[in-house]
């Protein structure tokens, strides 16, 4: 039984839950205005797409990799099918598809980068970003359609909506959506080959290259997976944005990474769940836009972000060098 | 001595706009049928429509009652949005080829004043070559490109800078070769002597204040019926840009102004910069409290999420969003709270934007956005390129202020202020 | 013995700056155990890695089972039956036992990994191998030699034709020894063919039944093992290299100072309650089984790990050395055993490797004195008789035996007084090693302490004046030359393993 106790204790996703509830604590006793249903709503609202993002961000960093595509990725996917729907009068719903089709091929492209052309994963996905970044630039700004126009029901993907104006009923689904997807790909994580040769090239390569497993193919495959949450993530992205901007996204893939490490993602690879990357990116997106609500000053909320995420680096180090000792 | 005089132009422009902001809501009801019945007749003219383009020119404002007569007849004409500024006549010299450094070519805004320069490069005879950074923040990336424009030697070059301070060693060179500059949208004021010839660029404190006078039109009751204190909120997207600056203390100075005329007192508070700033505000526990917030980043999401923290708070009845990603941060955040709207009696709050683009247009248009103050991109490209064939031909050229101009539902579509309203 | 079951003819094989197989034949019968010996870089594992494909061959011919065949990768050749049990642990710490043992087949229940399945059948196959391992725990909790036991039933539950042991008995206790020669024999009895490659004289009597030696990558001949003796097969080993006479008593003279001075190190889990002395002029063996915690006491001697306790006196003063940089200072050098990730810099000319360590000594103001760092260099070129065309030559285009060469005049333009061999020949060419023997012998005689970490046997007994020896992070016997011999040395080496 203590045993059992001591071991979740030591989890570092127990850890930031704990996190987790404090902020929320401490921001409904300090602002009132937090505890309305329509801070946690738009709180959400701005979560998804940094959610989507972390989730397949997860795999090329339990690979010991990274990919920094993933915000101006997201960005540019949101834009080109945003101009498509806007210029070509193309449906939403192929649309999305067209996000998603995006993400998976600038996914593919980092992976073959990466496993196949040997080129360390920052620098790979570093040019991509930029790639990404500079075709988004192209485009010009355009605002998906909004919940009264003409294919304005992708909307309630995420967010069902009763009625009008002030008494309107907003359920949140989207949470439920990523939730779910969350606990699909801890699954997918850990009990298909895929998710086994994630973990296994993140913590000895070569090992897996010698049991004969065309460890390439599992390479790629895990930025091709990280490509397809970015590019749902642009869904995700464009229902919340007003106008999707061209020439942003630069940033946004860091509160995702910083969501997976503080998650407890092994900074050197090799171990990770997706249930902490979710916890993880909560503790990110409650930072970013809660401390608004206690009257912090914007340079105190990032000075605060930065903290905490050293934190969390750091209990994956103590706990490493404890468990060295402990054997 | 050159901040003096670029002071005395600044605010000798606010007065005149002020006027001419006035007088042109009069001359509307009958100019605009003139001008539509008109433009068919007059002219095969290409998109963007050249006539209903606003009139800053003083003159013509004065004479509000005599303009439906007169434009027609000037629409025929080249160079007819010149007439009665200091560019009226101009003629280029040589088909000169101007270099144009954008701030980027992220929003329509930029190409509503390429456009312009579409217009004035077709009247007269000149053309330019337009370059811009991928998002407005990439700095260094502008610095070079105007280098490379500047050691190509062209006869002057149209720069709407990123960062002031930073294009300065860039100014200095031009002032050394002899290569006039021209800013636009964005004034450089510690510019090299003999680098800048002039500056086209909105007068943003004037167009502060427009938002701030529309807002305290709509809130005057409620402010004066208040029991206890009401906020007024202002998102701005940062506290280091000249114009955004600019443009937060014109409406916070004037709506400090004004909420003070009508007796009451009002106070500043939040971002640092902006309190300070703020002129003439009351201390302590006052009527009115104007909360001005900014993000840590530039992006839609974080400016939403201030906006969210304060539209949240009982005593806000308006908020102000200083350029179009802040509006739009405050429509984002409204979109969870639906308090937004054109009733302040009714419990509404007051939302005015700034800018254009098709979501704050709809929002404007479907009254949830009470209205929004535009600038004039098409007409400070236009007056862009007069101004640097002017100083190509070696002709002296002075500062050119643009309006903020007001608009909502009941003038979106008038054909003054849509050219303006980019997507 | 049954009939043939692979053959490899006139196998050639080059890496840049070693020939690595020169025309080498082998054979294996069925029910055969057939060892392949040589001293460290004859290239028996070269010629294994050929037929496994993970090199591929630049000419010559394998025949399995009676076919042609040329694999590209581990994969086909574990599907065509030959596997084999890696020297170098391959296991992905992080994955639990079963994992490791079915990864790259794991059973499947659709999309789903069935993990019961793969603990059942690892259970029984340790059942098999009567070894007794938790196939859910991780691997990388798992002591070396149980880690060894997993590779070997990894190996087994392939349906293989023919296994590969590359030197199994490297980490494994006597117990753990016989249980493998158990297991071995009982796979020679289902008709398998077997290739054993090992240093021990001892192991290749007991279990094969016919020897193979290479040298300096060529084949030299195939013995009957029960025809022939130790000598002849060390004869053959060893060939015309004539070695440094080994040292029957130490050379250090008795009144000699102690330059180092360790007291109750404790570090990791690798490194406990270690405490030794080294004296001017004298080489010190470091003796003991893979994992035994060796290459880690000297890591963190040398600041290169963190260290949880213990003392460190060189000449006779107490030391700080949380790093590298502060062991340097103490003018003590550490040669890793894995050259290439820890020793030079591959891409790097010797010049720039030579100085790497002390370059501050060769600058003028902010700038490298190109000048002076070239004279140095190119007089260790000379004094440690360096094959090279001149200084600038990179140094991934030298012979193993020559990168040596290159750490220690690194370690020698610092000025090192104390230096730590670790693995000092290992993956260098036989003629090249008697070289680097010479020189530890010179360096010695010229006053500098050497503390020597040899996994080979007649090493540690032919280079130290004393030898200390460890198992499982502990000092378990400290002997003078005189009196050790390699079964004193074994005993020692096993001693707290049941």
């Amino acid at each position: 039984m203590t045993k059992k106790k001591n071991k979740l204790l030591s989890d570092q996703r127990f850890i930031v839950l704990l996190v987790i509830a404090a902020l929320i604590i401490i921001y409904m006793i300090f602002s009132p205005e937090f505890r309305q249903y329509s801070s946690i709503l738009s709180m959400l609202d701005f979560s998804y797409y940094d959610v989507l993002m972390a989730i397949g961000v997860t795999f090329p960093l339990i690979t010991a990799g990274v990919d920094l595509s993933i915000g101006t990725g997201m960005v540019c996917y949101a834009l080109l099918a945003g101009s498509l729907i806007r210029n070509q009068h193309v449906p939403v719903g192929v649309a999305m598809l067209v996000c998603v089709l995006l993400g998976c091929i600038v996914g593919m492209v980092n992976g073959l980068l990466i496993a196949v052309m040997n080129l360390p994963p920052f620098l790979a996905t570093l040019c991509t970003c930029m790639i990404t970044r500079g075709i988004g630039s192209m485009s010009s700004a355009v605002p998906w359609p909004t919940t009264q126009q003409d294919g304005g029901w992708f909307h309630s993907i995420f967010k069902l909506t009763f009625g009008t104006g002030r008494s309107a009923l907003k359920i949140p689904i989207g949470f439920i959506l990523v939730v779910a997807l969350v606990i699909l790909m801890e699954f997918v994580l850990n009990h298909t080959k895929f998710g086994r040769y994630t973990i296994a090239i993140g913590s000895n390569k070569e090992a897996v290259i010698l049991s004969g497993i065309n460890v390439k193919f599992y390479h790629v495959m895990a930025y091709v997976i990280c490509g397809l949450f970015a590019g749902l993530a642009a869904i995700a992205y464009a229902a919340v944005v007003p106008t999707v901007q061209p020439g942003t996204g630069a940033g946004l893939e860091l509160d995702a990474i910083g969501g997976v490490f503080v998650g407890g993602v092994s900074a050197t690879g090799g171990y990770g769940s997706v249930l902490g990357t979710l916890a993880g990116v909560f503790v990110i997106v409650l930072l970013k836009t809660g401390l608004p609500y206690v009257g912090l000053q914007a340079n105190w909320q990032q000075i605060i972000t930065g903290a905490v995420l050293i934190a969390a680096v750091l209990i994956d180090v103590i706990k490493r060098r404890r468990a060295a000792k402990a054997q | 001595m050159k901040k003096k005089v670029l002071a005395t132009v600044l605010s000798a422009a606010m007065a005149v706009s002020m006027m001419a902001g006035c007088g042109q809501k009069a001359a509307e009801p009958a100019a605009a049928p003139a001008t539509e019945a008109a433009a068919p007749a007059a002219e095969p003219a290409p998109a963007p429509e050249p006539e209903p383009a606003p009139e800053p020119e003083p003159a013509a404002t004065e004479e509000a009652a005599a303009e439906p007569a007169e434009e027609p007849a000037a629409a025929a004409t080249e160079g007819e949005y010149t007439a009665g500024t200091p560019f009226s006549g101009i003629t280029a010299k040589e088909a000169y080829k101007f270099p144009i450094d954008v701030k980027s070519f992220q929003s329509t805004y930029w190409q509503a004043a390429l456009a312009g320069m579409d217009i004035a490069k077709a009247e007269l005879g000149v053309d330019y070559d337009a370059h811009g950074p991928n998002s407005e923040s990439d700095i260094a990336d502008q610095v070079n490109m105007l280098n490379s424009d500047i050691n190509s030697n062209p006869p002057g070059i149209g720069l709407a800078a990123c960062d002031t301070s930073s294009v300065l060693d860039s100014l200095q060179t031009c002032a050394d070769k002899g290569i006039p500059v021209v800013c636009f949208d964005t004034g450089v004021a510690d510019a090299p002597e003999g680098s800048v010839v002039c500056t086209v660029a909105t007068d943003n404190a004037q167009a502060g204040e427009v938002a701030a006078d529309n807002m305290y039109a709509a809130l005057a009751d409620v402010i004066a019926n208040a029991e206890g204190q009401v906020r007024i909120g202002e998102i701005n997207q940062d506290a280091t840009a000249l114009n955004i600056q600019q443009r937060g203390l014109g409406f916070i100075n004037e709506m400090i102004a004004l909420i003070q005329a009508d007796g009451k007192t009002v106070s500043v508070e939040g971002n640092e910069f902006y309190v300070n700033a703020a002129e003439g505000a009351d201390s302590g526990d006052t009527d009115v409290v104007i909360e001005v917030q900014v993000p840590a980043q530039t992006t839609v999401e974080l400016c939403s999420a201030q906006a969210q923290a304060i539209l949240s708070k009982a005593d806000t009845i308006g908020v102000f969003g200083s350029n179009q990603t802040a509006a739009e941060g405050l429509l984002a955040a409204d979109a969870n709270l639906s308090l937004l709207g054109s009733d302040p009696e009714a419990g509404d709050v007051i939302g005015v934007g700034f800018d254009a683009g098709s979501i704050i247009k709809g929002a404007v248009a479907s009254g949830q956005m009470y209205g929004a103050v535009t600038q004039s991109p098409l007409m400070m490209g236009y007056y862009t390129l007069y101004a640097l064939t002017a100083a190509a031909n070696g002709d002296p050229v002075e500062d050119y202020p643009t309006d903020g101009y007001w608009y909502d539902a009941s003038n979106i579509d008038d054909p003054t202020i849509a050219p303006n309203l980019y997507d | 013995m049954g009939e043939c079951i692979l053959k490899m003819e006139d196998i050639d094989k080059s890496f840049p700056g070693v020939h690595a197989l020169d025309h080498v034949h082998f054979d294996v019968n069925k029910g055969e155990v057939h060892a392949l010996m040589g001293e460290n870089g004859a290239g028996k594992s070269t010629l294994m890695k050929v037929l496994t494909g993970i090199y591929t061959k630049d000419s010559g011919s394998i025949n399995f089972e009676g076919r042609e065949v040329e694999f590209h990768n581990t994969r086909e050749a574990q599907d065509a039956g030959i596997v084999i049990v890696h020297q170098e642990l391959n296991m992905v710490g992080d994955l639990t036992v079963a994992q490791n043992i079915f990864i790259g087949r794991e059973f499947m229940k659709g999309f789903k990994i069935d993990d019961k399945k793969m603990i059942e059948e690892s259970n029984r196959l340790f059942a098999e191998l009567k070894i007794e391992i938790d196939p859910k725990a991780k691997m990388k909790d798992l002591t070396v030699g149980k880690q060894q036991m997993c590779e070997i039933a990894k190996a087994i539950s392939h349906d293989a034709k023919l296994i590969i042991f590359d030197e199994p008995s490297a980490a494994l206790t006597e117990k753990e020894i016989e249980d493998l020669f158990v297991i071995i024999r009982d796979l020679r009895a289902k008709n398998l063919g077997i290739v054993y490659i090992s240093h021990r004289m001892d192991e290749i009597k007991v279990i094969t039944d016919r020897v193979t030696v290479m040298r300096d990558g060529g084949y030299v001949g195939t013995l009957i093992t029960k025809d022939c003796t130790k000598e002849d097969i060390i004869n053959m080993m060893v060939g015309r290299v004539i070695y440094e006479e080994p040292k029957t008593k130490s050379q250090v003279a008795p009144d000699a100072p102690v330059v180092l001075k360790v007291e109750h190190l404790n570090a990791g889990r690798m490194v406990k309650d270690v405490s030794f002395e080294l004296r001017k002029g004298e080489i010190l063996g470091f003796s003991g089984l893979m994992g035994a915690g060796r290459t880690e006491t000297a890591r963190a001697l040398f600041g290169a790990d963190p260290k949880t306790s213990g003392d460190i006196y060189v000449n006779g003063e107490k030391v700080t050395i949380n790093s590298p940089q502060d062991a340097v200072k103490y003018g003590i050098g550490y040669l890793s055993e894995d050259r290439k990730r820890y020793g030079i810099v591959v891409q790097k000319s010797i010049t720039e490797n030579s100085t790497l360590a002390a370059l501050e000594n060769y600058m003028s103001g902010i700038f490298i004195n190109k000048s002076a760092e070239k004279k140095v260099t190119n007089q260790y070129i000379k004094e440690l008789a360096t094959k090279t065309p001149n200084a600038d030559q990179l140094v991934v285009n030298l012979s193993g035996g020559n990168q040596q060469k290159v750490v220690i005049a690194k370690w020698l333009v610092r000025n090192c007084d104390i230096l730590i061999f670790d693995e000092p020949t290992r993956g260098i060419d036989v003629g090249a090693k008697n070289e680097i023997y010479k020189l530890m012998n010179r360096l010695a005689a010229e006053g500098k302490s050497i503390i020597m970490i040899s996994s080979e046997m007649t090493e540690i007994l032919r280079m130290s004046d004393r030898i200390v020896i460890m198992c499982e992070g502990e000092k378990t016997g400290e002997i003078d030359i005189a009196e050790a011999t390699q079964e004193l040395i074994m005993d020692k080496a096993t001693r707290n393993i049941e």
